[in-house]
């Protein structure tokens, strides 16, 4: 193919009236010995400066803490992850629809055009492998071009959506000179025009000079993208299929702590190489802040900001500093705004796991002494004296058990019914109790309450004193050992998460299921009275994000009335605020979580409010006592179940 | 500062109490044991102290085994090491008054020469209130009792003791001196993790009382002043009266029974 024999800018104008369909990509013609070498040390160029900060961040990762008991096998589930969240983008679509979708054609483009980017660059040194005119070469390229449109069309939507949309989440108004990410505006330039000079070269002629201009700009765009990718958040193209494959598995998953000196993130030198893995992957998209209950009244804690600022202190100070990690970079306030509900964690596309992380830094303050509030070192006193979150005597869970008549476990019942802190000293937690006794009688359950309980250690859990759950895990699996407990019903989702999944980290602890999946597995011997009230459930977080349980209560609910969703539901549900050891602390800023979230449960106009979990109970009785005499009447699903029994509980005949 | 803080083990408040066998004290199976009330505050104060004028905190006790476990945690605390007066079995210092077991604590620590020695106001079992006085008494020191504040001055302390009826007296003292601490003043601190790591290289000295009696011949334990002859749970009686006549009758004869039975105006 011979080259014009004209001035580039006139031949270029020449070009341009010429552009019409062809329909197959043209090549540039014969690259000189010159432009050849000039592409070499371009692409060496752009390989040196993208590998100049890239390897620093690889640096910074490697040099991190081992994760301790990291187990890469079993394969499986990574494989299944990987396969959904990175290749099928599932998340990133089901989260945020459109702007999902939009970022799933711009992935599978880059995907898409693997062999397009290699045949590009090997038609520069003269090794082009893919004959745009011969069959597989037509049918790959026009299936590219394909793609082409639609990321051509998605970027442009994005950037529209980034720039004059402006979502609130996407910025980082506490960052000054970070409100909009006009680094993601130049990379969505160079992606827009790389498909842009790809479908152009579907209308100019082979060989043609505009193809070869074509050519050089798509390359450029190439090469001047490349380096700027570990420099941005667009580090996560790299890192995130990385991350989500190595993600720990599980929901909230804590680490144990690893001999003497270690007592949480602290500083640099306990980051991990997985945190330091994922704070890199931050995509800074703020699903996770969009969802956070404490983000959104008013408060200081934002989980982007949260993994954002570990990533500044790996950036500053690196992962062998000594400075704290809660001070200059990360709010110890902050951090004790969350309540663990995990919103965050969950709506994460690129596998961040945030409570590790915030629960982490609530240990490096509370294992050291660095966290002094008062109403924290009432509760960790009262768990250390009385064992128990509320600082109440046992007598007073004894005087309730002889009242109620609860059968003492004594090693020959099925179950053990764990009444928890809750439970056991709770007005409303008796109720619960007392309710779903109502029903196990009715249905001739063999079950027994231990003699004595301590609490779970949940409350100290999730606040980062692993003195106190330690303690407390260890007599409570020491006393269930001795005394033969097998099965566990808990009314409690705090209790059966901390019994099943923390108290491993010192022992084996019995089965525990929550007394939801009890009454959906006997709703067929159960008595129905289906008054067809509008009754709204409301997800805990404990129950449905961290035990994937949605159905079982609302087959209970179902039974009774008619189901109304709250608009925030299932893996969406908004924290009642309770969670995270908050019930416990002090009054906090802003708006009340419980308020929003009770408001909300009322607008649906249902007349009952569904509740599953003591602390959501509590935390709304309080919140609708302000709503005054109109308000939808508060129940458990035991209660619930527990109405539509015959009065007085008949036991069944045979 | 160096600051000695006499501390007991003691059975948890709100355990469910049963009498023993012999009625001369509680049953002590399923028993959990934890420090004393006032104990951990005199440990606060201490640690306070410390904490604004340097020095050392100290913390002796005397009892079984299981009193590790107390030790510990006040180690864990922020104390810098503890003596502790071993006594072989749960019986043994079962027997011994007051004024023995203060024999015992002021003979481990006299030879310390403390600048200041703090004990709990009263135990929250026995509940005498004397031991930290008779310690003063037998290590000849001032002493001052129901102490809630204490303040480094140049020539010695300061204190805030509390009187009844919401009187408050202040008393300078030179030090040595010791104090027996009231509790509610301050806020606790709650022992952390680092706490207890760091509490397993701390120095715990451990002296056996068969020891510490030869060692010191001068300490004669001679037969208890004081004998506990029974111990009973009291007697809870509940009883209705129906106060009739007239309501100007009534509310007079409620007042009276509420002024002078029930004591409660």
């Amino acid at each position: 193919m011979h080259l014009f024999n004209a001035i580039p800018s006139s031949a270029l104008c020449a070009s341009l009236a010429s552009f019409v369909w062809i329909g197959v990509l043209a090549e540039p013609g014969r690259f000189s010995l010159i432009e050849k070498l000039l592409l070499v040390v371009l692409v060496a160029a752009s390989a040196a400066l993208f590998w100049k900060r890239f390897g620093v961040v690889l640096d910074k990762i490697l040099k991190s803490r081992k994760e301790p008991a990291f187990r890469l096998f079993p394969l499986g589930r990574r494989v299944w992850d990987f396969f959904l969240e990175v290749l099928c983008q599932a998340k990133v679509i089901r989260e945020r629809p459109l702007p999902g979708l939009a970022h799933a054609f711009v992935f599978w483009s880059f995907l898409a055009f693997a062999l397009v980017t290699l045949n590009h660059m090997a038609v520069g040194l003269g090794i082009g492998f893919l004959d745009p005119a011969g069959a597989f070469g037509r049918l790959y390229f026009w299936f590219a071009g394909a793609f082409a449109v639609a990321c051509a069309v998605s970027i442009a939507g994005l950037f529209v959506r980034r720039f004059f949309v402006r979502p609130i989440w996407l910025s980082r108004p506490a960052v000054p000179g970070h409100e909009v990410s006009y680094e993601s505006g130049i990379i969505a330039g160079l992606i827009f025009l790389l498909m842009a000079t790809y479908l152009a070269s579907f209308w100019v002629s082979d060989g043609s000079v505009a193809a070869r201009v074509l050519w050089w700009t798509h390359t450029l765009s190439l090469l001047v993208f490349l380096p700027l990718v570990p420099h941005t958040k667009h580090l996560h193209l790299i890192l995130s299929p990385f991350t989500i494959f190595l993600s720990r598995g599980g929901f909230s998953q804590i680490p144990a702590l690893v001999g003497d000196e270690d007592f949480g993130l602290v500083t640099g030198k306990d980051i991990t190489q997985l945190v330091s893995l994922q704070v890199y992957s931050c995509v800074e998209c703020g699903r996770c802040t969009e969802h956070c209950p404490a983000a959104n009244t008013g408060k200081l804690l934002n989980p982007k900001e949260i993994v954002l600022g570990v990533r500044s202190y790996l950036n500053d100070l690196g992962p062998t500093a000594e400075e704290l990690l809660l001070g200059k970079y990360n709010s110890q306030e902050a951090a004790f705004q969350c309540t663990t509900c995990g919103a965050c964690e969950f709506q994460c596309p690129v596998g961040i796991e945030h409570l590790p992380i915030i629960v982490g830094l609530r240990r490096g303050a509370v294992n050291t002494g660095a966290w002094e509030d008062s109403h924290g070192t009432k509760l960790f006193l009262a768990m250390e004296r009385n064992s128990n979150a509320l600082g109440m005597s046992a007598i007073e869970r004894d005087k309730f058990v002889q009242k109620q008549e609860l059968p003492i476990f004594d090693g020959s019942q099925e179950y053990c019914l764990w009444l928890g802190c809750m439970g056991g000293y709770d007005p409303k937690g008796r109720e619960i109790i007392s309710s779903f006794v109502e029903v196990m009688r009715y249905l001739g359950t063999s079950y027994g309450v231990m003699r004595k309980e301590k609490c779970t250690g949940d409350p100290a859990r999730r606040l980062g004193n692993d003195l106190v759950f330690q303690q407390l895990a260890e007599s409570n699996l020491e006393a269930m050992g001795q005394q033969k407990v097998k099965k566990i019903i808990s009314i409690c989702p705090h209790c059966v998460r901390t019994i099943q999944e923390d108290w491993k980290e010192f022992g084996t602890p019995p089965e525990i299921e929550h007394h939801s999946e009890f009454l959906a597995r006997h709703q067929a011997q159960l008595p129905h009275n289906n008054t067809g009230e509008k009754i709204v459930y409301h997800d805990p977080c404990y129950l449905g994000r961290y035990r994937n349980v949605y159905d079982e209560p609302r087959s209970v609910i179902s039974a009774a009335g008619t189901l109304v969703e709250a608009e925030r539901s299932r893996e969406r549900s908004f924290c009642c605020g309770a969670g995270g050891g908050l019930a416990f602390l002090g009054e906090e800023t802003g708006q009340r979580v419980s308020s929003v979230r009770a408001q909300e449960l009322v607008a649906t106009g249902a007349t009952t409010i569904g509740a599953a979990c003591p602390f959501c109970n509590t935390m709304f009785r309080d919140a609708l006592a302000a709503g005054g005499d109109n308000s939808p009447r508060l129940l458990d699903i035991a209660q619930i179940a527990a109405m539509q029994l015959p009065k007085p509980a008949a036991k069944p005949t045979a | 500062m160096k600051i000695i803080v006499a501390i007991k083990q003691v059975p948890e408040r709100d355990a469910r109490i049963r009498i023993d066998s012999a009625a001369k004290w509680i049953d002590l199976q399923d028993v959990e044991f934890m420090l004393n009330e006032s104990d951990a505050y005199a440990l606060e104060e201490a640690l306070l102290l410390k904490e604004a004028h340097g020095g050392e905190v100290i913390v002796v006790s005397a009892g079984p085994e299981r009193v590790g476990q107390t030790i510990r945690e006040a180690l864990a605390k922020g104390a810098d090491r503890a003596i502790h007066i071993e006594s072989p079995d749960e019986m043994a210092l079962a027997s011994y008054d007051a004024l023995g077991v203060a024999k015992l604590l002021a003979a481990a620590i006299e030879d310390e020469n403390a600048d200041l020695i703090l004990t709990g106001l009263q135990s929250d079992d026995l509940g005498l209130g004397q031991t930290g006085v008779i310690m003063a008494e037998l290590l000849g020191l001032p002493h001052a009792s129901l102490i809630l504040k204490i303040e480094k001055t140049d020539k010695g302390i300061k204190v805030l003791r509390e009187l009844e009826d919401g009187w408050f007296q202040h008393l300078e003292l030179p030090t040595p001196a010791l104090l027996t601490i009231q509790s509610g003043n301050t806020k606790l601190r709650y022992a952390t993790l680092m706490g207890i790591k760091k509490a397993k290289t701390k120095e715990v000295r451990r002296v056996t009382v068969a020891e510490l009696l030869s060692d010191e011949p001068a300490i004669k334990i001679g037969e208890p002043v004081v004998l506990l002859e029974k111990v009973m749970l009291p007697n809870k009686q509940r009883t209705t009266q129906i106060l009739g006549g007239t309501p100007t009758e009534a509310a007079a004869a409620l007042v009276e029974k509420l002024q002078f039975e029930v004591r409660a105006l």
